[in-house]
């Protein structure tokens, strides 16, 4: 038995060798570009760029709505090669707060060159970081986007005011990570017609528009529900609302 | 026989002490037969410099946004770290919270935290009482900031954890390293299961009924099987317990089943410290259960005991009462 797995681990070795030294003799493989998300938030049908502590008019509700707090994470950025192998982003947690201008772009950093067929990403945070502790950088706990009584990150915070609130505020915090009320969406968009070719020590981009009003479409008026601070059914169907609005657009190489 | 390796154990640990009494006191050591902790240290190893810092921010109320709360303040080493025996715990500006502060030794073998378990790994369990507004009411990112205008505490975690600027993740993994030491395992009972002791009879008859009666939830050698029940203090419940965090209605009243070690200390008991003795505790079971829908089934029918089969299981009971935990003077503020 010991043998046996002697001989595989010396025949994946010598597997991983010899790619490895195929590698270096196809000079077009090698070097890095680079690779950006850029986000563009927009309110509704609207060109404008979404702003906070701008009045804006809800589209279907007609809900008046000013927000102070607009953020969210998007995760696990993966990149998927024409040979069909994945590049994988390393920590790719990115919080994205629009009280910052410069977080609307997210930078992947270096990748290999070549061709890529379909990007994949989570709207939240995946299920694994929600049970494995203290974490840092975009997943800090002082990012205040932690439920502490609850374990788990909040997929989006979004804060304000609004008339039509009874409390004249509004504040919706939707998470949850597991079950069939969680908020944390894994999604993937093909662009195998028109593929992406990362290209050496250039950068391209890949873009996305996100209809900020969308997470409204179905819970209706502030009127109703002003607030969700908790895992449930609304705040489920109010993140798979927001997961709609967050569409891909076109890609700059 | 059973505990042969354990006295071989505790033999080299008394004979090392000679030579290196200072780092043996910093190795976490647990009987045999306790299980494998949940908390793997993987990404935290255990070192003396982090469990001092971890000390030292426990009792500091520099965690709090009035510097007069300390963790230290609800969870007291001589009442095996849960209260001072009140009911509720008092926080910042004196407001008082709706559940009885639990004793926090042996919490790395805990799969969840909290009476309702909604918190769900030891490194971010200190987040919830930092930020409840009716516990130490702060924020993390002012306690960090805090933290880092400190050239004390900058030189603490630069030495525990080689960085120079403070993080959170640091923070709550100095306060884990110093929990995780609260090994309450050197009881009456764990030194009659290691043979160096007896029980005195009413103990030992005690300790027949407590199999009988409260093991099936008290699983030794932890005293608690970590599970969720409604042990019948209700038949309307004010507290909707796991069923806050599940948002289930079949967890509804339901709480965690605490540790029975130290509970002679932890008075007063259940999840609002209603009770203030063990013989009210053992009454409740006997006589005061009271029917729901979520009520463990075990209990349906109460657990009948005469006034001398009580005596004796809080004779038992007392067994589990850890003298070393209490009074070792690594776990005080200094």
């Amino acid at each position: 038995m010991k043998t046996i797995k002697i001989a595989i681990f010396a025949l994946m070795a010598s597997t991983l060798l010899l790619s490895t030294s195929c590698k270096k003799e196809e000079p077009t493989t090698n070097g890095n570009g680079q690779v950006t998300i850029n986000l563009k938030h927009l309110w509704g049908m609207g060109t404008d760029t979404f702003r906070l502590n701008t009045t804006y008019i809800h589209p279907m509700n007609g809900d008046t709505m000013t927000f102070s707090t607009y953020k969210y994470y998007v995760s696990n950025f993966k990149l998927k090669k024409s040979d069909g192998t994945w590049w994988v982003h390393p920590e790719s947690y990115f919080l994205v707060d629009l009280s910052s201008n410069s977080s609307s772009l997210l930078d992947l950093g270096a990748l290999p060159i070549g061709e890529y067929t379909e990007l994949s990403y989570t709207l939240g945070v995946d299920s694994l970081r929600n049970v494995s502790g203290a974490q840092t950088g975009a997943l800090s706990t002082m990012n205040n986007m932690f439920w502490s009584w609850n374990t788990g990150y909040i997929m989006i915070k979004a804060e304000g005011i609004s008339p039509q609130s009874t409390t004249g505020n509004f504040a919706f915090h939707l998470g949850g990570f597991s079950g069939v009320n969680s908020t944390v969406a894994t999604k993937t968009v093909d662009f195998s017609s028109n593929p992406l070719t990362i290209k050496k020590d250039k950068i391209s981009e890949i873009h996305f528009n996100v209809n900020t009003a969308m997470t409204w479409c179905t819970s209706g008026s502030c009127a109703g529900t002003s607030s969700v601070m908790m895992p449930g059914a609304i705040g489920h169907q109010m993140a798979t609302d927001f997961h709609n609005g967050f569409v891909f657009d076109y890609i700059v190489e | 026989m059973k505990y042969f390796f354990l006295s071989i154990l505790v033999l080299t640990i008394i004979s090392c002490k000679k030579k290196n009494d200072d780092d043996l006191a910093f190795q976490l050591i647990y009987p045999s037969y306790f299980p494998t902790p949940v908390y793997n240290f993987k990404n935290n190893e255990l070192t003396k410099e982090k469990f001092e810092l971890g000390r030292k921010l426990f009792y500091d109320g520099i965690l709090s946004s009035d510097n007069s709360v300390s963790c230290g303040t609800c969870h007291s080493q001589v009442h095996g770290f849960a209260d001072h025996n009140v009911n509720f715990s008092s926080g910042v500006n004196n407001l008082k919270g709706t559940r009885n502060s639990p004793a926090i030794t042996n919490m790395i073998w805990s799969p969840a935290f909290m009476w309702d378990g909604g918190v769900n790994h030891i490194e971010v369990f200190s987040v919830a009482p930092i930020t409840n507004p009716v516990e130490m009411n702060e924020t993390m990112s002012n306690v960090i900031s805090k933290l880092n205008n400190n050239s004390e505490y900058k030189n603490l975690f630069k030495i525990a954890y080689g960085i120079d600027n403070i993080t959170d993740q640091a923070m709550l993994r100095a306060l884990t390293i110093y929990m995780s030491m609260m090994v309450s395992c050197n009881s009456k009972y764990d030194k009659v299961r290691q043979g160096k002791v007896s029980f005195s009879t009413d103990e030992a008859e005690g300790y027949e009924l407590f199999k009988q009666k409260c093991a099936s939830c008290h699983s030794e050698p932890l005293f608690t099987n970590y599970q969720y029940k409604n042990n019948g203090l209700d038949s309307i419940y004010t507290d909707l317990g796991r069923g806050r965090i599940t948002f289930n209605a079949n967890d509804n009243g339901k709480f965690k089943v605490p540790s029975l070690r130290n509970v002679e200390l932890t008075y007063p008991y259940m999840h609002d410290g209603r009770f203030w003795t063990l013989e009210q505790v053992l009454e409740h079971y006997n006589s005061g259960i009271k029917h729901s829908a979520t009520l463990a089934p075990e209990l349906a029918s109460g657990l009948p005991m005469t006034a001398d089969e009580k005596k004796k299981i809080i004779a038992f009971l007392k067994t589990l009462t850890d003298y070393t935990i209490i009074s070792d003077f690594k776990f005080a503020p200094q």
